[in-house]
């Protein structure tokens, strides 16, 4: 450019993309994802799952999901609480009125007798939570053979 | 004087040119790492307590009876003959009466006794043919 009076006019705009703040940006998601990362509280107890070809993946919110577990022995935990037959019922009515939408899923060892679940439902029923799911792993077609 | 001149040019900076590289390689990796535990298994409503009970026609019914021992006796409505199957066969049998009656109910009554994972073994095959209707009991 020939010079032209007093002033030159130069451009001071960069032509890169500034890069200077993307370790920032990086960071600020990487601090954004662990800070609004939520974990189970719940403890796993130790079962041996059921299997079944025909298992569905539950489409439910998280927080609508209320687990019980009923370990090898037959005893029943929500919520890391060992929970007696008869107040399950009683367990789960206040965590139902408060969210309707509340699904049981019930994750059984796979030896425990039915009559314990059969017990489960009954107090299930009468708490108003009637949407239960049987928490299973899926089962595949070289397993069912076999069986 | 020599031409070339050596220089030492040591910053005294720490190098941030790579950081955003790094913060980029850990977002990424805590990304793919990050497992979802989702929720399967095998949906079904229960019938509410306070509700009347319904007279079902007997037409409509079928019966599972699941043993102790696992194996799965099944009984129509209407008739008192008991078939015994096994827990494989039931798909192909349900599909068929499904078929004939899409009103039926799938009852499967499981013995106290048995273990849980035959009931869910005969609710996986109810499932798998398409029942809508399935009720659990206990086999008294």
């Amino acid at each position: 450019m020939a010079k032209r009076g007093g002033f030159s006019r130069k451009s001071s705009a960069s032509e890169e993309i500034p890069s200077s703040s993307m370790a920032d940006i990086a960071f600020l998601l990487l601090i954004f994802f662990m800070v609004s990362t939520v974990f189970r509280k719940e403890r796993d107890q130790p079962i041996e799952w059921v299997t079944a070809e025909a298992t569905e993946k539950i489409d439910e919110k998280r927080k609508n999901i209320l687990h019980l577990w009923v370990d090898p022995e037959g005893q029943v935990f929500i919520n890391d609480q060992l929970v007696p037959y008869e107040s399950i019922a009683g367990v789960v009515r206040p965590l139902y009125s408060e969210n309707r939408n509340l699904v049981v899923a019930v994750r059984g060892d796979r030896d425990v007798p039915y009559s314990q679940i059969n017990a489960i439902t009954e107090q299930l029923k009468q708490s108003g939570a009637v949407r239960v799911t049987f928490a299973t792993r899926v089962e595949q077609r070289v397993q069912r053979a076999r069986r | 004087m020599p031409i070339l001149e050596r220089k030492e040019r040591v910053s005294d900076e720490i190098p941030t040119a790579s950081m955003a590289d790094i913060a980029f390689l850990l977002l990424v990796f805590f990304l793919t790492t990050t497992v979802f535990n989702e929720e399967k298994g095998l949906p079904i409503v229960l019938p509410e307590a306070e509700q009347e009970e319904v007279d079902v026609s007997a037409k409509n019914l079928i019966f599972f009876l699941v043993q102790p021992d696992g194996s799965v006796v099944v009984r129509r409505g209407e008739s008192e003959q008991e078939q015994v199957v096994s827990s494989s066969q039931i798909e192909d049998l349900l599909r068929a009466e499904l078929a004939a009656n899409e009103n039926l109910i799938a009852a499967i009554k499981t013995a106290p006794t048995a273990a849980y994972r035959h009931m869910v073994d005969v609710l996986d095959e109810v499932k798998l043919a398409g029942a809508e209707r399935i009720s659990l009991q206990i086999l008294e």
